[in-house]
């Protein structure tokens, strides 16, 4: 079984690979196979975050997790659907040049965010909910 | 909903990374006056006053510059610990900095004991302040993972660097005798070898999986190449402080060099597996980067093969390490980090922020221009290569490098000119 640090992390690996799918086909002008992969990547986000926010943020807040640190991962939370209806948008005006800025926002925006919480959140979630991680696991996979 | 009042980030303010990068292009274009200014050809011996005015100018001004005020913006992210008194730190460092390498500058081409006696306290201040402060935030930092170990490491070798390199200061101004020969060949080890190199592979185990999507670093060597190449240095310090036989500081320095090649080698192999395919203007300094840095290899133990032409040699090799490895590695860095602070700082507005629209990463530098620097810096480095042989050359780079001042000065600029025109949209709204 995996920690719940690992599995969260091959999830974000999965996101960014949806992401650079999208992003390639967008910028070759391959637009319906663009708006097939954006819409697989949006999905994808939207599950990582409802994990997130609806089971593992209140649980480790709960067991006495540290409360700056998850608002500021909601609040990036927000910035990061910001760009992604900023990039729907410029899908459906099929705006190459808008999505590749838009895209390269999001990249960073995402990573840096992702690295905060594989370096210092997840580890801490691992130490606090050691013993129900089972039972953590289970419910975000049915998010 | 007010965004920016939910924010507790630790990110410093935009003003403490942003001085550092704007001052820092201004030295390249000295360390090209420097070179101009030149009796003869300056890359002629390894140690003329233009050519180590000019070496200093751009280790000193420009990368230490650039390197110090992104570890206040890169260990939050990466450790979860900001540096203590961020803005406060900031000023102790970027000022003595920036006054200290003027002074060194000025002393290498004059000889002036007095510039050197200016130079060696300035530059204490500048890397006492940051190194004390990057230790307290790693002492703070509860992540564990490779990077904090490499600038840990990283940190430890730059404070060996700089004692030893104000010992030389010194030297010179008061005319002590000391074994400078020993002592220069270990200042530059560990200021390149130790301070550049291991930084950089700290940061790079972060940022190259970060930026193309590559897979990460492989365990086997994420685990041990900092702390093989510390221990390396440190092996090779007590050899050369020694005395120790050259057979013994030439195995050191094999070992040091087959552990870059790998750290290259490994990276531009994880670039080519990148899932992120489009055309990235940073992806391709990086690989310039890391074919320098095989070059820089290469040359040295050519020079241990070939001891008649030992110097120019290992000229090369320095140049291939500086201009073309750590230059191509940090202006690269530069173009990501400077419009994503923009952004960053902006989408702090809130929902006037929003509202008025904020400039996306590819509005804020212009893309064209950072394609148009990349092929300044490969012309540059090339003619730089040349230049021991070819006197022509030698003023070419030194334009080369005067330009690429420029067009870095003026990206960082734009940057900020972009930044504090959306501000003040931001702020009119909010009235």
């Amino acid at each position: 079984m995996p920690s719940i640090a690992e599995f969260m992390q091959d999830n974000h690996k999965t996101c960014d690979n949806d992401f650079a799918l999208a992003e390639e086909a967008a910028l070759s002008g391959e637009w319906e196979q663009a708006q097939n992969a954006f819409i697989i990547f949006r999905d994808e986000m939207a599950r990582h975050f409802r994990m997130e926010k609806e089971q593992l943020f209140p649980a480790l807040t709960a067991a006495g997790g540290p409360g700056g640190p998850v608002q500021v991962m909601l609040m990036e939370h927000e910035q990061i659907n910001d760009l992604l209806r900023q990039l729907e948008a410029a899908l459906s005006s099929r705006n190459s040049l808008r999505y590749a800025g838009i895209s390269e926002t999001l990249l960073i925006v995402m990573q840096q965010h992702n690295l905060k919480e594989e370096q210092i959140l997840y580890p801490i979630a691992d130490r606090l909910l050691v013993k129900d991680s089972a039972a953590m696991l289970q419910r975000m996979q049915a998010a | 909903m007010n965004i920016a009042s939910l924010s507790t980030d630790q990110a410093p303010p935009i003003s403490v990374p942003l001085r550092f990068f704007a001052v820092a292009p201004l030295f390249l274009v000295l360390a090209a006056l420097m070179l101009a200014m030149s009796d003869g050809n300056p890359f002629a011996a390894a140690q003329t006053p233009a050519l180590l005015a000019a070496t200093h100018c751009i280790t000193l001004g420009f990368m230490a510059m650039v390197m110090m005020g992104a570890t206040q913006q890169i260990l939050p992210v990466v450790i979860g610990s900001p540096l203590p008194a961020s803005r406060w730190v900031a000023w102790l460092t970027s000022v003595p900095l920036g006054a200290g390498a003027l002074s060194l500058c000025g002393g290498f081409m004059s000889g002036n004991a007095r510039l050197f006696n200016l130079a060696w306290p300035l530059l204490g201040v500048a890397f006492l302040v940051f190194i004390i402060a990057a230790m307290l935030s790693l002492w703070r930092a509860t992540a564990k993972n490779v990077t904090k170990t490499a600038i840990l490491l990283s940190i430890c070798a730059l404070a060996a660097a700089v004692t030893l390199g104000i010992l030389l200061a010194r030297g010179f101004a008061t005319g002590t005798a000391l074994d400078y020969a020993a002592l220069s060949v270990a200042h530059i080890t560990m200021a390149l070898g130790g301070w550049v190199m291991l930084l950089i592979v700290g940061v790079s185990y972060q940022v190259v999986p970060m930026f193309q999507i590559t897979p990460a670093y492989p365990k086997w060597l994420s685990a041990v190449l900092a702390p093989a190449l510390f221990a390396i240095l440190l092996l090779n310090l007590a050899l050369l402080l020694t005395g120790a036989e050259q057979t013994w500081i030439a195995a050191a320095g094999i070992s040091f060099w087959l552990l870059a090649v790998c750290f290259a080698l490994v990276t531009l192999k994880l670039q080519s597996q990148r899932r992120r395919k489009v055309a990235d203007a940073t992806l391709n300094f990086f690989r310039l980067g890391m074919v320098s840095l095989l070059l820089a290899a290469l040359l040295w133990l050519v020079a241990l093969l070939l001891p008649a032409f030992d110097m120019p040699l290992r000229l090369l090799s320095a140049i291939a390490f500086i201009a073309g490895f750590a230059m191509s590695l940090i202006q690269g860095m530069l173009y990501k980090i400077v419009p994503f602070l923009v952004w960053f700082h902006l989408f702090r507005g809130g929902v006037n922020a929003v509202k008025v629209g904020i400039p996306n990463m590819k509005e804020v530098i212009p893309e064209r221009l950072m394609w148009w620097h990349l092929r300044l810096h490969g012309g540059t480095l090339l003619v730089a290569l040349l230049a021991p042989w070819w006197n022509p050359a030698a003023w070419l780079a030194a334009l080369g490098l005067l330009l690429q001042g420029i067009l870095l000065g003026y990206a960082v600029f734009t940057g900020i000119a972009v930044y504090r025109r959306t501000l003040r949209r931001i702020e009119l709204l909010a009235v």
